[in-house]
This record gives C-alpha cells, structure tokens and sequence, in this order.
C-alpha cells in the first residue's frame, strides 16, 4: 500500500509539475531563509571546547579604584595585572593555569629569502596549550615558567612556519626575532578557534596569532601591550616596570581544573588572595571577583550579536508566510484533484486512504523543498562570507544542520497540506461525479 | 453621473470570499506577516543607513594609511619619522601628512575623562585622545571653529613611557558643549579643563567634528586632541591627498619610503574609504541581508495574491460570462477583481498593524531597539496595497476579457 501510495503521489506530482515545483520552491526559500540565519547563531554559540567547556574558567577580580567602575555599572575589568597574573598562576591551585596577552614585534629569519615581517604575537604560559587543547604539528609547548626565568623560544602557527621555513619540521631551527635569537620547539596544526573565546579584545573571531611566546619574554624584552589595556592610577612612572607593577590590567587569566565540584575551592582560593592583597593596601573595593566557565564567559560577552537573533526572528516569519503561501498551493492543487478523488471513494478508497496518499505527496513535496532549501542555503552560506569576512573559517553546513533542514521541511510541508488534506478527504463525492 | 465606484457590488464579493474561508485566511495572514516584517526591517535598514551615511568630520575621500615598521637595532624611530613627514609633505600631490595610531576606523584609541572642575564627585565627559603635531588638523581636513591651531613649540615628541603632559589641547564642538554646556565657541576657548583627575590643559582650539576611532561608550562625537608625537619602531602615518590623486599618491608613496630607508617595512597601506567599509561591515551586512528578506517576502506575496486572483478567475469563468451577458462592461469585471483585492489587503493590512507593533515590542524589550515610527507602518501598507493592485492586474486583465457568450456554455 505504502509503495502505492508513492508511485501515485509521484504520478499526481509529475502530472503539477508547475504547481508541485512552486509548492517545493516556496517551502525551500522559506526554510533557506530560517537555515541560514539559524545556522549562524547555531555556529557562533558553538561549544569551543566541548569536552572540559564546564571546567576551564575565566578569572576577574576587581582591583579597580573605589569609586569608579571598570566596567559599567560595576564589574571588574576582564583582564588583570601584572602581579595578580603571575601570583595566580604561581600558587598552582588549579590544574593548569595561563595568563596572557598579546603584543607583536618584528620577525626577522634569517634565510635572506624570507622578507621580514611584523610578527603578532601570544605572549603566554605553557599550560595555555594543553588548556586549550592548541593541536601542534611538530613539538611541542613548554612548561608554566617560575615568574623570574625564562628561555628565548617560540611555537610557530602553521602559516608562520610555512612562510618562514617553508613547512618543514623546523623545530630546533633558530629564529631570530625581537632583536633576539630564538629556538623553535614547536609549530601549530591548522587552529581556528572561533570565538576565539580566550583574547576576544579584537573581536570574538579575530584570526589567532603568528607566533606564541612565553608570557616572561613580555616583560623581559618590553614588549607592547596589545589587546585591552585599561589603568585607574593617575601617576604611574616612567619605565615598563612601573606597568608592570602598576594597577592596569591587561593579562587574560584562565584556569582549568580538574572537576567542575573544585570551583567552590578555586573561588575560596581567589577571596582568601584578594583578602591578602587588601592587607597589603590594593584592592580598595569590595571583594567582587568573577569566574566563568568557557560558555557562560561567551554569553556574558554577548558573542552572537543581537542582530542575528533580529534576523532569525524575521526569517522565521518569513517561512511562515511561505509556509501560509505552500497552504494555498497545496489546497489549489488538492481541489484540482477533486473529481479524481472522488472516483476513487467511489469505487471503495476510504477517507483514510485518500488521506494517507494526500500525506505521502505533502511529505514528497517537503522533501524536495528541502532539497531546494539546502541549495539554497549554501548559496546563502557563501553570501553570509562575503558579507562577514570573519566568519568564513567556521561558516559550513555541518550534518546536524542538513537534519534540521530535512525534518523541518518535511514538518512544514505535512503541516502545511493538514487542513486541504482534511478538506479533501471528507468531501462527498456524489457532487463531483456527475 | 455616477461615482466611479458606485457600480461596484461589495455584498457579493463578501459572500464570494466567504465561501473561500480557508484560501482567504492564509492570504490575509500572508499579508499580515508581510506588512509586520516588511515595516520593521524597513526601519532597521533606514537606521543603519544612517549610521553609514553620517560623517566622521575628516576629509575621508582623499586620505590613506600606512604603517612603517622599522626592524632594525639601530632604526630610530624619531628620526625616521621627522624625515618621513617633512618629505611627504613636500610632495607635490600631498595636501599634508601626520603620524598618528588612532583616526576615525582605526578601531584603537584612549578614551579619557574630562572634567571642568577637578574632583571625583564632579561631572566628568569621555573623550577619545588623538595625538597630533601641529599638521594634524590640516591632514585629518578638521575644520576650526574657534581658537588656534597648535603652534610647533607646543608639540610634544615622546616615547611611550614619557608622560609629560602638554600645557594645550583642542577639543570638538561636542566635548565643548558637553563640558561648558554653551554653543559659544570663543567663550570655550582659553579655559582650563582637567584630564584624567590628574592634568590640567588649557584649551586652545575647537573643531566642528572629530569622531572617535571607536565608540564604546556611546559619544562618537567626543575627541580630545593633544600635542604630541609618540614615537614607536612602527610608526602610522596619514596622509590626505589632492583632490583625484589618492590612487597616485598611493602609489608613490609606497615606493617612495620603501625606497628611502631599507632597515624599514611598509605595510597595510589602506584607504580611509576602504577601512570604513570594513569598520561598517556588520551594518553593510544587515542592510543586504534584511534588503534581500524584504525583496523575496515581496515577491512571496505578491505571488500569493496573483495565485489566488488567477484561481478565481478560472473558477468564476463562467459566472464571469453571465456577468457579462447581464449587462455589466468591462470596467465592473476589472473593478470587481481590485475590489476583492483592496478587501484582502484591507484585513491583512489590518492584522498586519497589530503584528508589526508586537514584533516591534518584542524586538524592542529583547534587543534594545528603537521604537517604531508609525510611518514605517503607513510605508508598509501603502507598500502592500501597490503590491496587491500590482499582483491582481494580469489576472483581473484576464477576467475582463472573457467573453459574454461565455454563459452559454456549460461548463
């Protein structure tokens, strides 16, 4: 019965190819129009880290002066200083633990061959690679520095490897940069980490840099203070190390712990430190520190912009009017067959079989909207790049998005094709028989 | 002499479209949800287009960037730079040039507090920071309204951690009345006003309009331009060209400093036109984007109307015949298929209202936009009206055409 079904929906459709074709183009702009602005929002709250998201935290403590507000109303700054970085991640609290911040400065190899260049540059601790699961290539990171040593190397992005050695495995090479000479002890797999959730100081997906340094090199080689740079104190001194030991925050700070139940531990960790710094005459507010884990810090950053949302909501009113549009076709294209129909009750069908037979058409007709719908949507797709520039590395129609368009055609055709389905089955037929 | 209307028969359209429940509800909700998208994406597009048309107060057609990254040990910074300028601004095709990070788009900047009278419990203003030597209002293109133009004595050469703080500042016009709250520009001038709760300057110019690099607290019109040049290895400058040069001079000065001085790089050379566009990007985005929904919704409607214009059409052809045959011209038949149409549009239109407002509200508690105007409304629905007339016409053509003899034949 159900191939049956089929072959007669697939006949009924053939004979309306126009009418059929309009039903399934309608459905599919309207589902393009939802998939495309959904799969947007779906793709920018994606989870980063999916598997330890729930137990690597952003650290914010509010060093900032007492009458003012690093952030309005009155939250801390989202970085921190100097000290407060390294006093953190010495102390060893957590499983792993990284500050860092950017800066750049010039990359001079020396193969001739290769131009120099301006280097951007992740001054960071060693754990920022495991932390963040950072794929390497060849090599390897290093381990947390103690806050008065460090070595002269570097880990290279995939790109900068390429560029400078041309993609071989060039750790041990030496490269000079900075006005030093550093070693290479690793280089980077392809990494797009988008949002780029741990430095979203340029924007949440911002390309990741050329070149990761350890967070000391920062301090011992002057480099710039890239990326947020905020400071209350009016009179800081002349020399780098006046910063450095200043009030101005411009070091992200995050931490992974071992089980999401140790954050009530960590948060003990950070009062009783804070509550020591107030001893020592910092700290002139009330305690308020803040630790997010990787997806509340993306929702209180407010990663997807309200636009998006703006546009999903017109897209889903936009299906609706096509969905209203198909229902109309769809009633057109049922009465068309009403004489048709009526034979067949005539001649024994019963009201659920022509009600069955109306269904597998809706449910045909979806499916080839859907087919529509997903073209449509690649096309959209490469639109959305060409408009967001920044978006192109993680812009794609993954499965679960394909799924979604399927069932959800299929849902709006059946729903769609419900009432002249209805109509059409409980007419009576002796009218239409003369 | 009758009405023009008057012949046309309304109770027998209502009974006609009542006998078509279902149809008719699907097209006067299709209309509905036109008429509430359309008015709302109306208004964010006009509002972003706003935002793309206003100013930034410089002379954005004929000035470019570049940075000039020196790499060597013994490059220094401050001489590159003097030597730099002093020879762009002898080029011929160069109205005058600055080193400067920050500039409208540049997306960087300090934002400071100013104050009239120094004290935490006082009135404080925001203000982005530009430092500039005394060509900087010349190359940016500002126009002064009021007080000098810094004199080169006052300028500041500095590195990064000299924090000297010049004696003189020049602020835009709305940082003026922000401050002074007055539109007398000369009586601003020669006041003293406080920076940061630490300095004091003393203000010795204003120009009409400079906005910030980037606006995080919402007072793009709020700049403060102090005296200095603060020297780094990599050095921006900006440089506005003659009228019709840009490309040229582009061009030319590229080659020029490259040239000039090899222990140094020339990159990301940008116009200020193009760096516009990229600060404007998510605002370009959702102008096409919400422009493209608006399009095919039209036409998603506008196809719903015809078809079911057309449907009528075919069902009444006989009735249509009859019509006809009793008496009624051309004109009746035509007039009776636009009649249908205004009342479709009419109810849609109706509902239409309704759900625009409510979307707004929506949109309004969740994302903080603007409220509505209800001209946007009135837009939509004369919008809807044009379209519905528009999508009838073929079929309502169609029907005027059919034949009296129509009604003898059985159908």
């Amino acid at each position: 019965m159900f191939t049956y079904y089929i072959s007669l929906s697939l006949k009924n459709i053939s004979r309306q190819k126009s009418l059929s074709l309009l039903i399934s183009s309608t459905l599919g702009l309207g589902i393009a129009a939802c998939m495309i602005t959904y799969s947007l929002i779906h793709l920018m709250s994606k989870d980063p880290l999916p598997n330890k998201s729930d137990r690597v935290f952003h650290v914010q403590l509010d060093n900032w002066n007492r009458n003012a507000a690093a952030i309005t109303p009155d939250l801390p700054p989202e970085e921190v200083t100097w000290r407060d970085a390294m006093n953190i991640v010495q102390a060893k609290q957590a499983k792993y633990q990284a500050a860092q911040a950017i800066t750049w400065g010039m990359v001079t190899p020396s193969d001739k061959n290769v131009p120099p260049f301006l280097g951007i540059i992740r001054a960071t601790q060693g754990e920022f690679f495991p932390m963040f699961e950072v794929p390497f290539l060849y090599g390897q990171g290093w381990q947390n520095y103690p806050a008065n040593e460090v070595d002269y190397i570097v880990v290279l992005s995939k790109s900068t490897n390429q560029q400078v050695f041309g993609g071989i495995n060039s750790v041990g090479q030496t490269l000079p940069m900075l006005g030093k000479l550093f070693t290479v002890v690793g280089v980077l797999d392809e990494w797009h980490p988008s949002p780029k959730y741990f430095d979203m100081s340029f924007g949440a997906f911002y390309p990741p840099e050329d070149v990761y340094v350890p967070l000391q090199i920062k301090a011992e080689l002057e480099l710039p203070h890239g990326g947020n740079t905020n400071c209350w104190e009016t009179d800081l001194g002349d020399n780098y190390q006046a910063f450095l030991n200043s009030e101005c925050v411009n070091f992200n700070l995050w931490i992974e712990l071992a089980s999401p139940q140790n954050k009530q531990q960590f948060e003990d960790f950070l009062q009783g430190y804070v509550a020591q710094q107030k001893t020592l005459g910092r700290y002139p507010k009330a305690i308020n520190n803040i630790l997010l884990n990787i997806n509340q810090w993306l929702a209180y950053k407010e990663v997807v912009s309200s636009d998006m949302y703006v546009f999903f909501y017109l897209a889903l009113l936009f299906l609706l009017v096509c969905l209203f549009n198909a229902a109309s076709l769809m009633s057109t294209k049922f009465t068309a067959k009403n004489n048709e129909i009526a034979l067949r009750r005539a001649l024994g069908a019963n009201q659920q079989a022509i009600f069955n037979q109306c269904l597998m058409e809706t449910v045909i007709l979806g499916c080839s909207g859907a087919l529509i719908g997903l073209v449509l949507c690649l096309f959209g797709l490469e639109g959305i790049k060409t408009l967001y520039p920044n978006f192109s590395t993680f812009v794609t129609l993954d499965m679960p998005l394909m799924f979604i368009t399927l069932a959800l055609s299929v849902l709006c055709s059946v729903f769609a094709g419900l009432i002249p389905s209805i109509k059409v089955c409980t007419l009576a037929p002796a009218g239409y028989l003369k | 002499m009758s009405l023009p209307f008057a012949r046309i028969a309304f109770r027998p359209i209502f009974s006609a479209l009542l006998r078509q429940k279902y149809a008719m509800t699907m097209l006067v909700l299709q209309i509905a949800l036109t008429l509430a998208v359309i008015s709302n994406g109306l208004f964010i597009v006009t509002q972003r287009f706003d935002v793309l048309q206003r100013t930034s107060g410089i002379d954005e057609a004929h000035t470019f960037v570049l940075t000039s990254s020196g790499f060597t040990e013994n490059f220094n910074s401050q001489t590159s730079m003097q030597t730099d300028l002093a020879e762009l601004r002898k080029m011929p095709t160069i109205v005058n040039a600055v080193a400067t990070y920050s500039f409208p788009f540049s997306g960087s900047s300090d934002w400071d507090e100013l104050q009239r009278v120094a004290g935490s419990n006082q009135n404080t203003v925001p203000a982005a920071s530009y430092k500039l030597d005394e060509h900087g209002l010349n190359a940016l293109g500002l126009t002064l309204i009021a007080g000098d133009n810094f004199s080169p004595s006052e300028v500041l050469w500095q590195t990064e951690s000299n924090r000297t703080f010049p004696s003189v500042v020049i602020i835009t016009s709305s940082v003026a009345t922000d401050l002074f709250n007055t539109l007398d520009w000369s009586s601003v001038v020669g006041k003293t006003i406080y920076i940061n709760e630490a300095h004091s300057a003393v203000i010795k110019g204003i120009v009409k309009q400079l906005q910030a690099p980037w606006d995080p607290v919402g007072q793009i019109e709020n700049s403060i331009i102090y005296p200095r040049v603060i020297t780094r290895n990599s050095a921006r400058y900006l440089i506005r060209a003659k009228p019709k040069m840009l490309q040229s001079t582009i061009a030319e000065v590229e080659h020029y400093l490259g040239m000039s001085n090899q222990q140094r790089m020339i990159r990301k050379v940008q116009s200020i036109a193009t760096l516009k566009k990229q600060v404007y990007g998510p605002d370009i985005a959702a102008i096409t984007i919400l422009l493209v929904v608006i399009t095919a919704l039209s036409i998603i409607a506008a196809m719903g109307i015809a078809g079911m214009a057309s449907f009528n059409v075919l069902k009444r052809h006989k009735q249509i015949g009859i019509r006809r045959a009793l008496g009624a011209n051309k004109t009746d038949i035509l007039q009776h298929f636009f009649a249908e149409n205004i009342l479709q549009t009419t109810c849609g239109v109706f509902i239409g209202c309704l759900l625009a407002v409510g979307l707004n509200v929506f949109l309004v508690a969740q994302y903080s936009l603007p409220k509505l105007p209800l001209g946007y409304i009135l837009l939509g629905v004369i919008c809807l009206y044009l379209l519905g007339i528009l999508a009838t016409l073929k079929p309502a053509l169609k029907a005027m055409n059919i034949s009296p003899a129509e009604a003898t034949r059985s159908q």
